[in-house]
């Protein structure tokens, strides 16, 4: 019985796939309507932008944001639209997506780059304003995954918040404390799909962690991840999806038993470590194929800066929301996540 | 108890930050450095706490050039040049015009069509910054620094834009080349004096040396690249610098031209390249000045 149960719903997954995937031909002109779901990748002369399944070049101007319904009109080519041309853009007025803009803003008057646009990157996924070169030493070094709205800093977020929580509160209040954190933390990102996948992950499993069995957390993650994928099929090759959930469930499976492990660490730094690095354990062989170049040295320049993202990720986005009622003090919030930054930036140029 | 730790930790970090502070102590010495923004000019000057922004290359390279030498808390910009309105030499300031305070803006009013210009433009009117439009005979002062504006001249001005408004962007458009719009300053502290010639060409520098004011400078940037189209003789021969700087990336046009840098070697002028060197920072203290 136990087994039909997750064999139909495994089936489901799959046959959800692959009916809803959309198909191209090559040399097919097209007129792509739609509201752009990833942050544009900015160059030097242009933009990418991924839109239905293709990836579209534009000039650099008029800039394209996360949020923004475009019309582009182009020709099909290996998954690419040649030739293409902006037809039509508009900013999206929702509350959220503009708040989110407002917030990178913040960042971009407050810090010197590639400070903003990592700080940008690593707390709201905004990866759009990231100097290429520094870029391509995120990808040269296995670190790139960190400023992707991928919803795996969620995992690392929650789990470091219930870490902090527990020493003021009984545990059953940190867990609601933490996880009211991490939704209102999914509305100011934007209310993009791979946050709220990854909220949805991580409320699940945490709170059957904090409250059963380990055992418990896996199968309610497992769960969560194939309904999710019943639902939006096209999130099965989606790397955000993978990198979310495999880091979700390294930490339930790893986390306690790597802070024995590195009791080497100084005190004030073991939460935050062992749950970064438990992460990594399921995490790194995927990144290390997916992206970009293979760096043998890879799992270690990520131990030295993934440490570093939960307490970013918390100082930016407790720096940006308060400086945009009170710059000075979300100013002052900021500057605290600036000796964290230099060092990430001091590694990762080291390695890259 | 467990608390503490954390409370420690914020004070690390705070710790971090002076330390970090410390390192960006001013002197009281001029750094004049050209920024490796690839194909294109940028040219950042800084007395203690004052800084000028000539022109901000083609992207957003002149961002990181900014962050390296300007302290991580000073977010005012007091003077940005743009020396004419082509790509390569504003691109990169749309996004300075976003993220740092601008006191004051000098530009020509020679209009651009191109649409990257109108994101300039109303990065510009966002930011609140004072525009002004120079012309020969001008004379800015920010802090120690002077600046003495060479070009456009008055004859270019009178002959281009008679009646136009003054102290905009964009109030007059032109046949002719931008390039022949270019605002040529002599960039001055005590003794040391720095020629920068945006992508001025041979029509016009005859028209400014008859000005005067180029005669024995320390340092040159080369005009246009290093394009034919830029340094003349007659401009070498005037200004006889010691150190000459090209502003030049990766690019179709064959800059720096082989024909200008023999002219600097006939001259035995020591050339030093943005794409060879990176970042070129010289240092004055109003009586030498050195690379560092």
């Amino acid at each position: 019985m136990k087994y039909l149960f997750w064999g139909a719903l495994l089936t489901l997954v799959f046959v959800r796939y692959f009916s809803s995937k959309p198909t191209y031909l090559d040399g097919q002109r097209l007129r792509v309507e739609g509201v752009v779901r990833q942050e544009p990748s900015r160059f030097s002369y242009y933009q990418k932008i991924s839109l239905a399944g293709l990836k579209i070049y534009l000039p650099k101007f008029p800039e394209i944001y996360y949020g923004d319904k475009i019309v582009v009109e182009g020709t099909v080519q290996k998954g690419k639209l040649e030739s293409a041309v902006l037809v039509l853009k508009e900013d999206q007025k929702g509350l959220f997506s503009g708040f989110r803009k407002r917030v990178v803003g913040f960042f971009q008057r407050s810090l010197p780059e590639p400070h903003a646009a990592l700080v940008a990157g690593i707390s709201l996924g905004a990866k759009g304003s990231l100097p290429k070169d520094f870029w391509d030493n995120l990808t040269k070094t296995g670190t790139a995954h960190v400023v992707v709205a991928s919803g795996m800093n969620v995992s690392l977020v929650a789990s470091f918040l219930i870490g902090i929580l527990v020493l003021f509160l009984n545990r059953k209040k940190a867990l609601i404390l933490a996880l009211s954190g991490i939704w209102i933390y999914t509305l100011i990102s934007g209310f993009e799909a791979p946050i709220i996948r990854a909220a949805v992950m991580g409320s699940i499993a945490f709170s059957a962690q904090e409250l059963g069995r380990v055992y418990s957390a896996w199968r309610a993650l497992v769960l969560t991840g194939l309904i999710l994928l019943i639902i939006v099929p096209g999130w099965l090759t989606d790397l955000g999806f993978i990198l979310t959930f495999v880091a979700t469930a390294s930490i339930l499976v790893f986390q306690r038993k790597v802070e024995k492990f590195v009791s080497f660490v100084p005190q004030l730094l073991r939460g935050d470590f062992s749950t970064t690095l438990a992460a990594q354990i399921g995490v790194s062989p995927i990144l290390f194929v997916t992206f970009g170049q293979f760096n043998i040295l890879s799992p270690v320049i990520n131990v030295l800066v993934l440490w570093t993202v939960p307490v970013i990720t918390i100082l930016g986005i407790v720096g940006g929301v308060a400086g945009l009622v009170i710059p000075v003090l979300g100013r002052a919030v900021l500057y605290l996540s600036y000796p964290l930054t230099t060092w990430f930036i001091a590694v990762v140029r080291l390695f890259g | 108890m467990k608390a503490f730790k954390y409370i420690f930790g914020l004070f690390v970090l705070i710790l971090g930050l002076i330390g970090l502070s410390i390192g960006y102590t001013p002197d009281a010495k001029l750094h004049l450095i050209a920024c490796d923004v690839g194909q294109g000019d940028g040219i950042l000057a800084i007395y203690k706490d004052t800084q000028i922004l000539i022109d901000g290359g083609p992207g957003d390279n002149i961002l990181e050039c900014l962050s390296k030498y300007v302290p991580f808390w000073d977010r005012d910009l007091e003077l940005v040049v743009l020396t004419h309105p082509q790509l390569d030499h504003y691109g990169g300031l749309v996004e300075v015009f976003k993220r740092y305070n601008v006191d004051t803006f000098l530009a020509t009013g020679l209009d651009s069509g191109a649409s990257s210009y109108q994101a300039l433009k109303n990065a510009v009117g966002g930011n609140g910054a004072r525009v002004v439009n120079p012309k020969e005979g001008m004379v800015l002062r920010i802090g120690m620094i002077y600046l003495d504006i060479l070009a456009p001249t008055q004859t270019l001005l009178s002959l281009e834009a008679p009646d136009s408004q003054t102290n905009v962007l964009g109030a007059y458009s032109s046949k002719k080349d931008p390039n022949d719009f270019s605002i040529v300053t002599i960039l001055r502290l005590g003794e040391f004096e720095a020629l920068l010639t945006g992508d001025i060409g041979p029509s016009e520098i005859p028209e400014i040396l008859t000005g005067g004011k180029v005669r024995d400078l320390e340092y040159i940037k080369v005009p246009h690249h290093g394009s034919k189209n830029g340094l003349t003789h007659e401009l070498l021969e005037a200004s006889s610098p010691e150190i000459a700087i090209i502003s030049v990336g990766k690019n179709s046009y064959g800059h720096p031209n082989q024909e200008i840098l023999d002219m600097l070697k006939d001259k035995r002028v020591r050339v030093l390249r943005t794409d060879e060197e990176g970042d070129i920072e010289i240092v004055s203290d109003g009586l030498s000045f050195w690379t560092d």
